[in-house]
């Protein structure tokens, strides 16, 4: 029986290729997926894009205004611009021609009086110098209002887009629409008043949304039906392994869950990945194994893997972090660059490294270590890394310690997904990564707020007692009150001792303390209320600086984990005694001439509450 | 060519034996005086100079006189009061305490022939108070964890009664021996007076409380002054000191005083609270007295370019923009040194010079025209040998140089550690490398609000010489010493670190706003 016969080669497989860390020319990419779709006559992969219906909408209005689609590359920006062409009627082969400015008509006499052009730009930065400026005042006059027979739809990314406009900024006009235009994508804002245009950031658009769209769009592909014909899909294939990991089951989502609480996170802590990085991680998750022709797998591999059996090597829980590419291209792919931040592999605990090192041996880990580890033997404990273990556990040959404890680093990235969700906490799962606040962080702060109920007192409190600790500089363990002390001289002092004022947390004549959504943009962030009649201050609590604050609340030393954390901290010190200052100005107190000069110092006392020293000066 | 002011006709002799240096600088740029200490002798003249109402106004050039405060009971109440913490913990009732300190500081005070610290009592609630207060000023003392003697420790400058001068105090025996306060705040001074903005920065410093025009015997000022002013007995406000000869800055108006007062001007308009604006004064006015000193020493070797620094944002690996960075120093350093050197040697292109070798009495024409020149009279043990002109020369030559080397020599490198601007680490040589303070000084000095970061680096090439990026460096580029990809990976570093300290914005791949998170739009 030749191995030939019973593999066949699956053209969804070789498409899926197409997404992966393979080398191509990103700027063609679109056009190179549509192209191969046509060629392989496969279905695209579909799912449901966020602002797609508000802009079919605004061009199907009576008056539309003009789009700018802003984004890095591979938020979807040409993707839209395709899809709302042939939403209106623009044929297909006419987006395919090379040129860079398409126009169309919309709209027809009877539905509407104007006749309007839709003039579509694929990507600002293709244009030359002189297409540039002398399309640039048309825009300009759309824009501005004074032409409304044009509309426009420009797909640029930032940096392109300003300079474009700052190189073409020598008439007036075109200053004022190019300050608009800066103001709006500095300050995050859709619109502008007296400006006909919008602005669609498409690098707002949340992986943590995207993702399980997308995820379901690749699992649910009538492509895999081809496998099913396949003989090697029962005997060990490593992509329908992981295809079959990725999807779970209706019991068990445990690995597809935890991947999206990953993304979600990085959305959190301020790391965009466009659509193009989560199907590429997509692609790589399944179909990676670092022998691969381009480190990815096709079918015709799949049988020289398995009877060289390194499938192992193919583990979906590896190829998630970009394992299977050289170090070179890893770092390069903002993906796997992101991923990695979180130190999943390289990270652990005591407990989780003894069960996978000592669990066969030790008789109160083996339950465990027969539950989490023995029992996959396909990624997991198989006969190679029993055989490592001992080797290691016995003291062999250097060597062999090394690759034991390379295999622990995949040992770890795959408990890390597939740790059930009812043992999270007393495994202490997000000991495996960086953050081991981040399971508290996105369940217990950030979905509750989304759920819309209150965050937890305790979580409040530490916020609090660490915020106070960097504040002041001194261990403190208030919590009940936010301290607000200076040092007398510099408002940046490392060690803040005289007392100005404390802020309530709980809710008390107008201060209060509390950690809330931002309604515009969806992210915690805490805040300070000094009076009913004062701005609030916010503080953005992303991922990484609630890690910090419960880490020093827990006794780290402010200038540990993160100094960009802790400058972030002093910068909202200062916005606080700003506000601090209006309060005092306008309860208007006067500066009595008493007989005394207070002056007020911080006093911490054994248990490590401070309290205020009043020392009287008589002069 | 600027015209060069007359050199003052007294010079001390005492403590000038010539006059190379000076006639470049001015009297004095002196290395031992950090740039801290430079502002706080710049402050004690601009208070005394108010409080005449003559404050940055300079009637007569380079005559000025001012007024300077001792304050000798604070200073050993703060700096030398080695046993007020034991006593404070001592188990002694409140009065028994005050009369064991007083009997200790008595016997140990510096500079006051008849000490009374009974005015004290009356004015703190109890012993204990008193001493958590003087701890209090000690921990926010400028360098007040140095070594320096006691009398060389500042109290911080929170109002008029902080001021007071550099001493150096043995026994009752009170001097000015000019050790810290080196006159470089004196230049500081004139340089403010001379670039024209001398009014504005006033009334700036006047609502940061440091400055006052109405200081007198009644004046209380804010809350901190106050409390440094309880430590003072009426006496510490009586009998300050008439400074001595004046100082001596050779140039009426140059465009360096007015860049330094541009930028005084734009970290004083920040309006930061509280005294934040002073760390950055300082840093900035050290990076522009060492620009002072490259400038002038450029125009005296009659180079026409303005001083270069080539800036390492600190890679983990060597690179050649660090050893472009350090030969840039290396060169600045040198460049006093070759200044007066030039200076002497250039002497024998005169025709006065020539007139010497030519006369009966070369020698001594000589020596005359020497003394003329440089203020320098030839010792006998200078006229060794046969005793040529040239020899003499050459002697002069040595003894300027030995003389330049032990301070005015030191001041670039001293300095330029002082700011941030300059370091050492992960390297044998020194090299510009900022800190992240002294990247935060040059945000609030040159953005306004926002600005694009490349127009950043072209803003700091263009007001101070700074060579970060690729487009600053082409002439290192094209004459083959360095590769652009390692300058726009300095770049790319230096965005790297103002955004890990909140000063700068990135959009998305090409577009970056550094922003000065002080400016009145950006909250």
């Amino acid at each position: 029986m030749t191995t030939q016969s019973l593999c066949r080669t699956s053209k969804w497989i070789e498409f899926l290729r197409q997404y992966g860390p393979i080398p191509r020319n990103d700027n063609m990419y679109d056009e190179v997926i549509q192209r191969t779709l046509r060629r392989k006559k496969l279905q695209p992969i579909a799912f449901e894009t966020e602002y797609l219906g508000e802009l079919l909408d605004n061009f199907r209005s009576a008056s539309p205004k003009s789009v700018i689609l802003t984004g890095t590359a591979g938020d979807g920006k040409t993707y839209y611009c395709r899809q709302i062409w042939e939403e209106f009627g623009g044929s297909v082969d006419d987006w395919q021609k090379d040129s860079k400015i398409q126009r169309l008509i919309l709209g027809d006499a009877a539905s509407s009086p104007l006749i309007r052009q839709l003039i579509v730009v694929k990507d600002l930065s293709e244009l030359t110098l002189e297409e540039k400026q002398s399309l640039l005042p048309q825009i300009a006059t759309a824009i501005l209002g004074t032409d409304t027979s044009n509309v426009y739809l420009i797909a640029a990314n930032d940096g392109q887009l300003v300079e474009a406009w700052t190189e073409a900024a020598q008439i007036e006009e075109i200053d004022l629409v190019r300050k608009a235009i800066e103001d709006l994508l500095v300050g995050d804002l859709r619109e502008l008043d007296g400006f006909q245009v919008k602005v669609y950031n498409l690098s707002r658009q949340s992986a943590a949304v995207l993702f399980p769209r997308i995820l379901k769009a690749v699992l649910e592909h009538s492509g895999w039906g081809d496998c099913n014909q396949c003989a090697y899909q029962s005997q060990g294939c490593p992509i329908w392994q992981n295809k079959q990991r990725l999807e779970g089951t209706d019991a068990d989502r445990t690995t597809r869950e935890r991947l999206t609480d990953l993304l979600e996170l990085c959305e959190l802590n301020q790391m965009h990945l466009p659509v193009r990085q989560l199907l590429l991680l997509v692609a790589n998750a399944l179909l990676g194994h670092p022998e691969a022709k381009h480190r990815l797998l096709n079918c015709r591999q799949v049988p020289d893997v398995i009877a060289a059996e390194t499938t192992s090597r193919a583990s979906l829980y590896r190829n998630i972090f970009g394992e299977n590419l050289p170090e070179r291209r890893r770092e390069s792919t903002e993906v796997f660059k992101v991923l990695r931040g979180f130190g999943i592999g390289a990270e652990t605990s005591n407990q989780i490294d003894n069960i996978l090192i000592f669990g066969a041996d030790d008789p109160e880990l083996q339950p465990l270590y027969a539950d989490l580890v023995l029992s996959d033997s396909f990624y997991g404990a198989d006969l190679k890394y029993q055989a490592q273990q001992r080797s290691y556990l016995e003291g062999d040959a250097a060597k062999g310690r090394e690759e034991f404890l390379g295999v622990l680093q995949a040992q770890r990235q795959r408990l890390f997904f597939t740790i059930p969700g009812d043992r999270t906490t007393d495994m202490k799962l997000w000991d495996l990564t960086i953050f081991q606040y981040a399971g508290e962080y996105l369940n217990d702060l950030y979905r509750v707020l989304q759920e819309g109920k209150k965050v937890p007192k305790s979580i409040t409190l530490r916020l609090i007692r660490g915020l106070n600790r960097i504040f002041t500089g001194l261990l403190v363990s208030n919590q009940d009150e936010l301290l607000l002390a200076t040092s007398g001289s510099y408002s940046q002092a490392r060690i803040s001792r005289v007392y100005e004022e404390s802020i309530s947390v709980a809710r008390k004549r107008g201060e209060s303390v509390l950690v809330e959504l931002d309604k515009s943009r969806k992210k915690p962030s805490l805040v300070v209320n000094l009076a009913s009649d004062i701005e609030p201050i916010c503080f953005n609590l992303t991922l990484t600086r609630y890690e910090y604050l419960s880490r020093v609340a827990e006794g780290a030393l402010p200038s540990s984990f993160s100094q960009e954390c802790y400058e972030d901290v002093l910068a909202f010190k200062t916005q606080v005694f700003r506000q601090l200052a209006v309060r005092q100005s306008m309860e208007s107190e006067d500066e009595d001439r008493e007989e005394a000069m207070n002056i007020r110092l911080l006093e911490v006392n054994s248990a490590g509450i401070a309290s205020e020293r009043t020392l009287e000066v008589y002069f | 060519m600027l015209e060069i002011l007359p050199r003052p006709q007294q010079i001390e002799q005492s403590q000038l034996n010539m006059w190379v240096d000076e006639s470049i600088w001015g009297h004095r740029l002196y290395d031992e005086q950090t740039p801290w200490l430079c502002i706080l002798e710049m402050f004690c003249i601009t208070q005394s100079e108010a409080s005449n109402g003559r404050a940055f106004v300079e009637r007569k050039l380079n005559d000025l006189r001012y007024e300077i405060y001792p304050r000798l009971y604070l200073r050993n109440i703060l700096f030398n009061n080695p046993h007020i913490e034991a006593i404070a913990t001592e188990g002694l009732d409140d009065n028994e305490r005050w009369q064991m300190w007083m009997n200790a500081i008595a016997s140990n005070v510096g500079g006051l022939a008849s000490p009374d610290f009974s005015y004290l009592k009356s004015r703190f609630e109890s012993f204990k108070d008193f001493a958590e207060i003087v701890k209090f000023l000690q921990s926010s003392a400028i360098e007040g964890d140095s070594n320096k003697r006691w009398s060389s420790k500042f109290v911080f400058p929170y109002g008029p009664d902080c001021l007071y001068e550099d001493l150096r105090v043995t026994g009752e025996k009170v001097t000015n021996d000019r050790r810290f306060f080196g006159r470089t705040g004196e230049l500081l001074y004139l340089m403010l007076c001379r670039s024209g903005r001398g009014e504005e920065i006033l009334s700036h410093l006047e609502s940061t409380g440091i400055i006052t025009h109405s200081y007198s015997s009644e004046y209380r000022g804010s809350k901190w002054n106050q409390l440094v002013l309880a430590l003072q007995s009426p006496a510490d406000r009586s009998a300050p000191r008439t400074s001595g000869s004046p100082p001596y800055l050779p140039y009426e108006r140059l465009p360096e005083y007015e860049q330094l007062a541009d930028d005084w001007l734009n970290i004083l308009r920040c309006d930061l609270p509280d005294y934040d604006s002073l760390p950055h004064i300082v840093t900035i006015t050290g990076l522009h007295l060492i620009i002072y000193l490259l400038s002038r020493a450029k125009a005296t070797l009659g180079e026409s370019t303005p001083p270069q620094f080539v800036l390492e944002i600190v890679a983990p690996k060597k690179t050649t923009v660090r050893e472009l960075a350090s030969d840039e120093f290396q060169k600045n350093s040198n460049l006093p040194q070759r200044a007066i050197e030039y200076t002497i040697r250039s002497i024998v292109d005169l025709p006065e010079w020539q007139a010497c070798l030519n006369s009966y009495t070369p020698i001594e024409d000589a020596i005359d025209l020497l003394q003329e020149r440089f203020a320098w009279s030839a010792k006998d043990d200078d006229l060794d040998g046969s005793g040529s002109p040239a020899e003499l020369l050459g002697s002069l030559r040595e003894k300027v140089v030995k003389r330049h080397q032990q301070h005015l020599g030191k001041f670039h490198g001293t300095w330029s550690r002082e700011i941030g601007l300059s370091s050492s680490r992960s390297s044998r040589r020194t090299r510009y490398a900022p800190t992240d303070s002294l990247l935060r000084t040059l945000v609030l000095a040159s953005v306004p609000t926002r600005m694009e970061f490349q127009e950043f680096l072209a803003k700091l090439h263009q007001k101070y010489g700074f060579i970060i990026g690729d487009r600053q460096a082409t002439d290192l580029i094209n004459s083959g010493d360095a590769d652009r990809e390692d300058f726009v990976a300095n770049a790319e570093r230096l965005e790297r670190r103002l955004a890990s300290i909140g000063l700068l914005k990135r959009l998305s791949d090409a577009c970056a706003y550094v922003q000065n998170p002080f400016a009145s739009e950006v909250r």
